[in-house]
């Protein structure tokens, strides 16, 4: 069984690939593969408690980060210096990485796939 | 060594379609089993539109992987949930969604991403163009 990562790194607002993202993140769990999420640049405003788009703006992706845990997937990775240092208005699940974790967090798996 | 080829770049805004078809007629030139299945994802299944026209003096992108799938005998999966959200839809689905008309050009199926799962377990790597 292939462990993977899924990087996301795009805005969740400026296009569908976070949702897109998300969904082949949740299909793999569905189907029972070991998989981890990570999240840098534009995507990490997915993590702000502080938001409420409407349809116009898009769909509220930030409510389906409390489901991940149901679809046992348990790791949401960013880097640590990348997010609010007491954790303010970050989503509480997260696992924040110094830079070295960060690095060698992409071999760490048999394949990554960005979004 | 088996691969998948994972499409996610939209034929209009980037390259992907174009080196990933141009990495399947050499990867099948050079090891004729060496492509399992291509899945698209994301833009990249606009690529299954049978209405598009490019003009006639540039490629036909979709034709062209119409007939690298008929001569190298490779499947080609378009997501079905990004690819009914994007208009293109087979019969099935068209009448489904109770539509007078379908999109889905042939040579292409609709598959859900489970199939990109199956593909991912039964060859040794996926390599993803974006």
């Amino acid at each position: 069984m292939k462990h993977t990562l899924i990087h996301l790194d795009s805005s969740p607002y400026s296009s569908l690939a976070v949702k897109e993202g998300l969904d082949l993140a949740l299909v793999l769990a569905t189907f029972e593969q070991p998989v981890d999420l990570c999240l840098s640049g534009a995507a990490l405003s997915l993590l702000s408690t502080q938001q409420q788009p409407d349809s116009m703006q898009g769909k509220n992706l930030h409510k389906l980060l409390d489901g991940l845990e149901f679809y046992d997937i348990d790791n949401l990775f960013v880097e640590s210096d990348k997010i609010a240092p007491n954790g303010e208005n970050v989503w509480p699940g997260v696992t924040p990485l110094d830079t070295e974790q960060w690095q060698t967090l992409f071999s760490q798996y048999q394949q990554v796939f960005r979004f | 060594m088996q691969y998948t080829l994972l499409i996610t770049g939209s034929p209009y805004q980037s390259k992907a379609c174009h080196s990933a078809l141009r990495f399947l007629n050499a990867a099948m030139k050079a090891y004729p089993d060496s492509i399992k299945g291509v899945f698209f994802y994301q833009d990249a299944v606009l690529i299954g539109n049978t209405l598009a026209q490019p003009p006639r003096d540039e490629i036909n992108l979709t034709q062209a992987w119409q007939a690298a799938a008929e001569q190298h005998k490779v499947p080609l999966y378009l997501c079905i949930a990004a690819a009914v959200r994007r208009g293109i839809v087979n019969k099935t689905e068209s009448q489904r969604y109770e539509l007078d008309q379908h999109s889905l050009a042939d040579g292409f199926q609709l598959e859900g991403l489970g199939t990109l799962v199956d593909l991912m377990n039964s060859t040794h790597k996926i390599i993803q163009f974006r």
